[in-house]
């Protein structure tokens, strides 16, 4: 029986019965489970979150924050230094991302091969694995239409320096209208999506979905036949109500990395690779102030990219950093304003003239993720001197973007906010010292906790994503990468978890 | 460089710390006596004690007061409410923190600026001198609070429509899409 199944809403029996179980309904599971499916698999998929469409994304930040957020919006690294954006919804990340397509160039599918021993990743063997996920999600160049005033300040200030800069392409559906606010979910259903596009494959090809299942456990996992342990959660997706377990014999894990290590770790599975080589690729927030309206939250968020300062080679992977135009809703850019009483709400008041861009940049794989008490998942990451000497002359280089584009002031949002007023301001850049919750860091692009590679060794799961030390337990999500795939990972989750199913369905 | 040395102690950890010098403060500093504060309505709590409820109302109007740019604040848009109803979806864990946390707000004139009054009890003025100077501390455990509440308190007043008028904000776009 074909179904999506409310497990807040509706009585789920003790015990389901299939031949395969994937936990996460974003790129990753969706893409393993539609494809097989399709193969003829009797196919479970558990998602932790809601399922949120249409005029139940409301555009209004504490809502959706709470709702389709992985911990209501509020996970943070240990320190409290970075927050982690990730999806908790029926369809994962591409509810609430930008839909920025970037895929992974050929020289990290060739580093990967040669530092990590993938021998079938090379770029003509991944080629049909990434057009096909490109045709999944109608990837295609956004017109100049699309292209709002925020971006084209950073376009405008790019080709004044004489820059490289490109518009993106993205997976938006033509009825798309631009109603600016995708960081918390399309109530017009214009993102082609997992939501959208994989997920109603899964079901028509037989996949059984449920949502708001937390997958808590994997008992048996050396063994033919895996126990997942599940709980129902309550209509918030707060608290934990019914058990129940889902019997199956193979198990794919798509849950993102901060999902899919801990399970692992809590299930006592595989190497002591597990949770090592996390990528958390932070982002420095950079806001301008404009002597006339930008109106940035008009339009599609996310278009364009200085890509001058951005190098990728086999050598090193991605390094750099790119400089993205981004404005949110009131709410979210409201929690980062770095500066209390009148102050505060005097910044907030110029809301209409505020630019804003993120400053991207790749890291090295450092970061980890452990258990702390009571099984609850704990990132452990530190930023590197070699990525804060970049984060300043990428601070640099965006507000040099923004003077110019004709801002009057660029605004890095430390406590107390960093005002730069002229290129002579830049040398101040410099002694920032980028101390933990100095400054309000994201990261949206996880990667890696269950790192694939060749030899057991260097990772914890091998080259067709099976986890080291289980038995049939795989990784088909961005936590089997071995280090940051793209600047944006949409794409190349689709790529790899198409690869994966594909040699699971022909029993690889 | 501010605030490595305690990198890698835990969250939770600090906040322990943190309770327990509270702790030594309030024996020191005249005991309960110094928990009284001004009164805002503490009936129907869902998570906080009445004096927490009173320290972090305390603390969410001096993040966002009445007045300056725009008359509206934090008590007209209840953020202290709204604060108390969100930790009734959270893990215990997660609340113990909180509440350890404005614990440390409460006792931090006392603790950090040597004064002998706290946060509920000093001048509007005063307070929004000592909390800036949790976000600028040198000390990881006062920004991580700081960061803490500003990002709750600035999400939720933002989110509201009486707010968006004075930031030019038209609200949500798919209701100003024409038919």
């Amino acid at each position: 029986m074909s179904t999506l199944t409310d497990c807040a809403l509706t009585a789920v029996p003790a015990h389901i019965d299939c031949d395969i179980c994937v936990i996460g309904s974003g790129y990753g599971g969706a893409t393993a489970a539609r494809v097989l499916a399709e193969a003829g698999r009797d196919v479970v998929v558990l998602e932790e979150g809601g399922d949120y469409t249409g005029k139940l994304l409301t555009q209004r930040d504490a809502a959706m924050y709470d709702q389709l957020y992985i911990q209501r919006g509020g996970a943070t690294t240990e320190d409290m230094g970075i927050s982690l954006l990730a999806g908790r919804v029926l369809g994962g990340g591409g509810v609430i991302n930008a839909c920025d397509v970037v895929p992974a160039e050929d020289a990290i599918w060739r580093m990967w091969q040669t530092r990590f021993g993938l021998k079938d990743f090379g770029p003509e063997a991944m080629a049909p694995f990434n057009q096909q996920g490109l045709a999944d999600l109608g990837a295609r160049p956004m017109r100049a239409d699309q292209i709002n005033r925020n971006n084209a300040i950073l376009r405008q200030g790019a080709s004044a320096l004489h820059w490289r800069g490109e518009v993106m392409e993205h997976n938006r559906a033509e009825h798309c209208k631009g109603l600016g606010t995708c960081l918390v979910g399309c109530p017009l259903d214009a993102k082609q999506n997992a939501r959208m596009i994989l997920i109603p494959k899964a079901i028509s090809a037989g996949a059984r979905v449920f949502c708001r299942a937390r997958a808590v456990r994997i008992e048996a996992g050396s063994s033919e036949q895996k126990r997942v342990q599940c709980r129902s959660l309550d209509r918030r997706g707060y608290h934990e109500q019914q058990g129940f377990e889902v019997r199956a014999r193979i198990v794919i894990l798509a849950a993102n990395p901060l999902g899919t290590a801990p399970l692992l770790l809590r299930s006592g599975l595989g190497n002591s690779q597990v949770g090592r080589h996390l990528s958390l690729q932070p982002q420095v927030p950079l806001l301008a102030l404009f002597p006339q309206p930008v109106d940035a939250f008009l339009g599609i968020p996310q278009a364009y990219a200085i890509t001058q300062f951005a190098t990728c080679d086999e050598t090193r992977g991605h390094s750099g950093f790119r400089i993205e135009g981004i404005m949110g809703t009131p709410g979210i850019v409201g929690s980062l304003v770095p500066q209390a009483g009148s102050a505060g709400k005097e910044l907030m008041t110029h809301w209409r003239n505020i630019a804003a861009s993120l400053l991207l940049l790749p890291d090295e794989s450092v970061g980890r993720i452990v258990l702390g008490a009571a099984g609850v998942a704990v990132v452990r990451y530190e930023l590197t001197a070699e990525w804060r000497g970049r984060a300043r002359q990428a601070i640099r280089a965006g507000a040099r973007a923004y003077f110019a584009a004709g801002a009057q002031v660029v605004v890095l949002p430390t406590v107390p906010p960093m005002l730069l007023k002229s290129e002579a301001d830049l040398a101040r850049v410099d002694a920032l010292s980028l101390a933990p919750a100095t400054l309000p860091l994201l990261s949206a692009h996880q990667q890696g906790g269950v790192r694939m590679a060749a030899r057991e060794q260097d990772g914890a799961a091998d080259p067709d994503g099976r986890v080291y030390g289980a038995r049939d337990v795989y990784v088909m999500d961005s936590s089997g990468f071995p280090t940051t795939a793209s600047s944006h990972t949409m794409a190349p989750i689709l790529a790899v978890a198409h690869r994966q199913a594909a040699r699971l369905a022909q029993g690889g | 460089m501010p605030g490595r040395p305690l990198a890698l102690v835990t969250r939770r950890r600090v906040l322990q710390l943190g309770l327990g010098t509270g702790a030594v403060a309030l024996l020191g500093g005249g005991g309960l006596t110094l928990l009284r504060g001004s009164a805002p309505d503490v009936a129907n709590l869902k998570r906080l004690s009445p004096q927490q409820f009173r320290t972090l109302s305390a603390l969410a109007r001096t993040h966002l007061p009445a007045g300056g740019p725009f008359a509206l604040g934090a008590d007209d848009a209840q953020l202290a409410r709204a604060f108390d109803a969100y930790l009734e979806g959270e893990p215990p864990a997660h609340v113990r923190d909180v509440q350890r946390a404005l614990h440390l707000v409460e006792f931090g004139p006392i603790l950090f600026d040597r004064r002998l009054k706290t946060f509920s009890h000093l001048p509007p003025a005063e307070q929004l001198q000592h909390w800036l100077g949790w976000g600028q501390s040198d000390l990881l455990l006062r920004r991580q609070v700081w960061w803490g509440f500003a990002k709750f308190l600035g999400l939720v007043f933002y989110d509201r429509p009486e707010v968006w008028p004075h930031i030019g904000y038209p609200g949500p776009s798919l209701e100003r899409l024409p038919t």
